[in-house]
C-alpha cells in the first residue's frame, strides 16, 4: 500500500513507504492520514467547529494552520459508538459528555466574556479553559457535569489523538514506528541511523 | 484444529484464553480430554496483523465499557484488560518475577489481608516448568528469594537507557539492582509442539502487542500446544450463561457468536475470564455466591511511577520496557506499613506517556508541546507493591447495559491505608533515585495495576468462592482460575503465578 496524499511532503511519503516501516504499520499510519481529510458525522457544524477550536487550544495548534483536525477523530469515534473500555462512574456516557461539555464551554465563555467561545480572542479562550480545568467555571452545565473531569477526559482524548498522528510524531523526533529491522543500539546516547534521519529531517520542521 | 459439535458433551469448556485459561486448556487437552475454549476476541497473526502503532493496536483492548468509581478510580481498557486469544497477556509487559514464600502469608506475618491456602512450595515445580516452557530470560543466580532448583533457560535481555539510569541512581544509594526476569526470548527458542519462536528485536512494544512472537503471550505458547493436542479454540464467542440442572451442576455454556446464541454442552466449566468478567458472569447468572464474596476484595497493585527528563538521549521506546529490577524493598525494615514492593525501570511508547502525563500533571497548550518535545530524553522508574483487600473495593452490576444487553460492571477502588503509606515510601525513594540519576521536570503518576481478588480462593466456603484447587464451593463442576482467585495481591507482577496456579488446578483436576 503506497501513500499518495497531496498534503504530505514527498520526504514524509518516501519515509512512510520505506523498508524501515513494516506493512501493518504503514497501512495503519496511511489510513490515519487519509482519515484526517474526512468531515463531521456526529456533531453539528457549529459544535464541530467549537470542538475543533477547543482541541487546537489544548494542543497549541493554530486553527489556520493545523497539522491535524483532532475533532474529526472524536467525531468519528462517537459516530461509530466505540469506546476505550471504561469511563468514570460519575460521568455520563461519552456522547452525552461531549454534548453537555460543549454547551458548558459556551456558557462559561458567555458568563466570563459575554461572547461564545469561538468568538473570543485566543487569550480569553485560554482563560475560559483554565477556569473549566480548575473547576471555577460558571454555568448551569457544570452543576451536573463535573468540569474538572470533563476537562481531563477531553484533554486526554485530544492528546492521544494528536500524538498518534504520524506528522506530529515525526515532529517530536519519534522514530519508533520505523522498527522493521528492530533496534540494536538501545543504551544511553545511542541513536541509530533511522533515528538520526528522523531527527534531522522531521523534528520541529513539519508544518 | 479439531472441532466439536455443540451437542457433544465435551469434558470441559474453558472461558478465556489468557494466563488463567490457556495453561488449563493445554494441560487437559494433552491428557486426552475434549476441551472447547471460548474466547470473546479474535485469534491474531502477529507478524501480519500487529502494527507498531499504539492507536491501531487498541484492537487488543477489552473495550466493553466498565464504570470506574471510588476515590481512586482504576482506569480499565489498555491499562489492564486485553481481548483476543492470549487475553491480557497480549498486552502484558511479561515481567515474570517469582513470588516469595512470604507473599502467601501476609496475614500470619502482619495480621492484615489474607493468607493463601497454598504456598510457594506447592507452586515451585510449576515455576520451574513455566520458566523453561515460556523461555524466561533472566539472571542466574537470581539475587532475591529462596534458592532455585532450575535456572533461567536464557540469559537476561539487554538494558536500555531507562535501565541504565535506574542502575546509576540505585548504585549511588546502595540499592542492589539486577537484570530482570522476563518471559521474552533473548535468543531463538524451540518448544515441542509449539515450534520455533524468534528473539526479541527491542521494539519495546510489549504492551501493545508483540509482532515477533518473542514475548510469551499465551497465543504463541500454550494455545498452539493445546491445539496440537486436540483442543478447539472458538473465537468471537462471548459467554453469557452457565446452565445449571436441578442438582446444581452445570450442563452447558450459552454464548453469543455474531449476535446469535449457541450452547455447548459440557461436563465441567473452567471460568478464566479475568477479575472483572469472571465475577460479572457469576453475578449476572446469580451463581456460585453463597459466600457473598463474588465481586468483593477487589485489589490492584500499587504501581506508582516517577518520570523525568535527562540530558542523555534515551529514545524510551526501545528495548523491553523493564529490563532492570530491585527487590530490596520486598520486606523493608523499620517502616510503617505491611509487606513491600519492588522497583523496575520503565521505557514507554509515546501515546501512553503523553496520556499519563496529561492526566497526572494537567499540562496542556504550549507547556504540553514543550514537554513532549523532550520525549526522546524521558525515562521512568516504577514500583509494584502490595494492595490489601478492603470493604470499600468491590465490583457490582450497574443499571446500565452494554451493546450486548448485559449489565455493565461498576468497580469501586480507593487506595487503602496500608497502600497509601507503602506508596508514599516508594514515591520518596523513587524521586531520590531519579534525582541522583539526573532527572529534571520530575512528575509522579499515581496508578494501580492489574485486577485481582474478586473470586478469592480459601479453605472455608463462608468467606471464599473457590477452594485451594480452584473448585467452586457451590457448584461441583465449576472451577475458576485467573487473577480473581488470588486472596492477596502479591508484591510481584501476577502473571507467572496465575499460570502456575492454573497448571496446578489442571493437575489436581486430572488426578480426580
Amino acid at each position: 500500500m503506497e501513500i499518495n496524499s497531496s498534503n504530505i511532503t514527498q520526504k514524509v511519503q518516501d519515509f512512510l513507504n520505506s523498508p524501515a516501516i513494516t506493512e501493518p504499520t504503514r497501512k495503519a499510519l496511511i489510513e490515519r492520514i487519509e482519515k484526517a481529510n474526512g468531515t463531521n458525522r456526529f456533531f453539528t457544524d457549529y459544535s464541530f467547529n467549537l470542538l475543533s477550536i477547543l482541541c487546537d487550544r489544548l494542543m497549541d495548534q493554530d486553527p489556520e494552520d493545523r497539522i491535524v483536525n483532532i475533532a474529526l477523530f472524536i467525531d468519528d469515534r462517537l459516530a461509530e459508538n466505540t469506546c476505550d473500555g471504561w469511563r468514570y462512574s460519575d460521568m455520563p456516557p461519552d456522547n452525552e459528555m461531549y454534548r453537555k461539555g460543549l454547551k458548558g464551554v459556551d456558557e462559561a465563555a458567555s458568563i466570563m466574556f459575554d461572547k461564545n467561545f469561538t468568538e473570543l480572542e485566543k487569550e480569553a479562550q485560554i482563560k475560559a479553559l483554565e477556569a473549566i480545568q480548575d473547576g471555577t467555571a460558571k454555568g448551569d452545565t457544570w452543576k451536573t457535569l463535573p468540569s474538572k473531569r470533563f476537562f481531563e477526559e477531553l484533554l486526554a482524548e485530544t492528546t492521544e489523538i494528536f500524538f498518534s498522528f504520524p506528522l506530529v510524531q515525526l515532529k517530536i523526533g519519534y522514530a519508533g514506528m520505523a522498527d522493521a529491522a528492530g533496534w540494536k543500539k538501545i543504551g544511553l546516547n545511542e541513536s541509530e541511523n533511522i533515528e538520526t534521519f528522523v531527527s534531522n529531517n522531521f523534528k520541529n520542521s513539519i508544518s | 484444529m479439531r472441532k466439536y459439535l455443540n451437542t457433544e458433551v465435551v469434558d470441559a469448556v474453558v472461558i478465556g484464553t489468557g494466563a488463567g485459561g490457556a495453561p488449563i486448556i493445554s494441560r487437559l487437552a494433552k491428557a486426552g480430554l475434549k476441551v472447547v475454549a471460548l474466547e470473546a476476541g479474535k485469534y491474531w497473526h502477529p507478524q501480519k496483523d500487529f502494527a507498531t502503532d499504539e492507536r491501531e493496536q487498541s484492537k487488543l483492548v477489552w473495550n466493553y465499557e466498565r464504570l470506574s468509581g471510588g476515590k481512586d478510580p482504576v482506569p480499565f481498557g489498555r491499562n489492564n484488560s486485553g481481548i483476543g486469544v492470549g487475553g491480557s497477556t497480549l498486552l502484558y509487559t511479561a515481567y515474570t518475577p517469582r513470588p516469595h514464600p512470604d507473599d502467601f502469608k501476609i496475614n500470619t506475618e502482619f495480621g492484615v489481608g489474607k493468607d493463601w491456602p497454598i504456598g510457594y512450595d506447592d507452586l515451585e515445580p510449576y515455576f520451574d516448568e513455566l520458566e523453561v516452557f515460556l523461555g524466561v530470560s533472566g539472571p542466574t543466580p537470581y539475587p532475591w528469594g529462596p534458592p532455585r532448583k532450575v535456572n533461567y533457560p536464557l540469559p537476561p535481555l539487554p538494558l536500555n537507557g531507562a535501565a541504565q539510569l535506574m542502575k546509576r541512581g540505585c548504585e549511588e544509594l546502595d540499592i542492589k539492582t539486577s537484570p530482570a526476569a522476563n518471559a521474552i526470548l533473548s535468543s531463538p527458542y524451540f518448544q515441542e509442539h509449539v515450534g520455533w519462536r524468534n528473539t526479541c528485536t527491542n521494539r519495546g512494544f510489549c504492551q501493545a502487542g508483540c509482532s515477533t512472537g518473542a514475548k510469551a503471550s499465551t497465543d504463541v505458547t500454550f494455545i498452539p500446544l493445546a491445539i496440537h493436542f486436540g483442543a478447539e479454540i472458538r473465537t468471537e464467542c462471548f459467554a453469557t450463561q452457565l446452565q445449571v440442572d436441578k442438582k446444581g451442576k452445570i450442563t452447558g455454556v450459552v454464548y453469543l457468536i455474531n449476535g446469535v446464541e449457541e450452547r455447548q454442552f459440557c461436563k465441567n466449566v473452567f471460568l478464566c475470564a479475568g477479575a472483572i468478567e469472571t465475577p460479572r458472569l457469576l453475578l449476572i447468572n446469580n451463581l456460585g455466591n453463597s459466600s457473598g464474596q463474588v465481586g468483593k476484595n477487589f485489589m490492584a497493585n500499587t504501581g506508582i511511577q516517577v518520570w523525568g527528563e535527562f540530558d542523555e538521549i534515551i529514545h524510551p521506546y526501545k528495548g523491553i520496557p523493564a529490563s532492570l529490577i530491585s527487590e530490596d524493598m520486598h520486606r523493608p525494615k523499620n517502616v510503617n506499613f505491611a509487606s513491600g514492593y519492588l522497583l523496575q525501570s520503565i521505557g514507554v511508547m509515546p501515546v501512553t506517556y503523553i496520556s499519563q502525563l496529561v492526566r497526572s500533571t494537567g499540562a496542556w497548550g504550549k507547556e504540553l508541546r514543550n514537554r513532549m518535545n523532550a520525549y526522546n530524553q524521558v525515562a521512568g522508574i516504577n514500583m509494584h507493591g502490595e494492595c490489601l483487600p478492603s470493604q470499600e473495593n468491590f465490583l457490582e452490576l450497574s443499571d446500565e447495559s452494554d451493546q450486548l444487553g448485559l449489565p455493565k460492571p461498576r468497580i469501586y477502588f480507593t487506595v487503602e491505608n496500608n497502600g497509601k503509606r507503602l506508596g508514599e515510601h516508594a514515591e520518596r525513594l523513587m524521586k531520590e533515585i531519579w534525582e541522583v540519576a539526573g532527572a529534571k521536570n520530575r512528575f509522579t503518576v499515581h496508578r494501580n495495576a492489574h485486577t485481582i481478588g474478586t473470586c478469592r480462593m480459601g479453605s472455608d466456603g463462608d468467606n471464599a468462592v473457590v477452594n485451594a484447587e480452584g473448585k467452586s464451593f457451590d457448584i461441583p463442576n465449576l472451577y475458576i482460575c485467573d487473577n480473581s482467585i488470588f486472596p492477596s495481591s502479591l508484591t510481584v507482577n501476577p502473571s507467572l503465578t496465575i499460570m502456575a496456579v492454573a497448571l496446578r488446578i489442571a493437575d489436581k483436576f486430572l488426578r480426580k
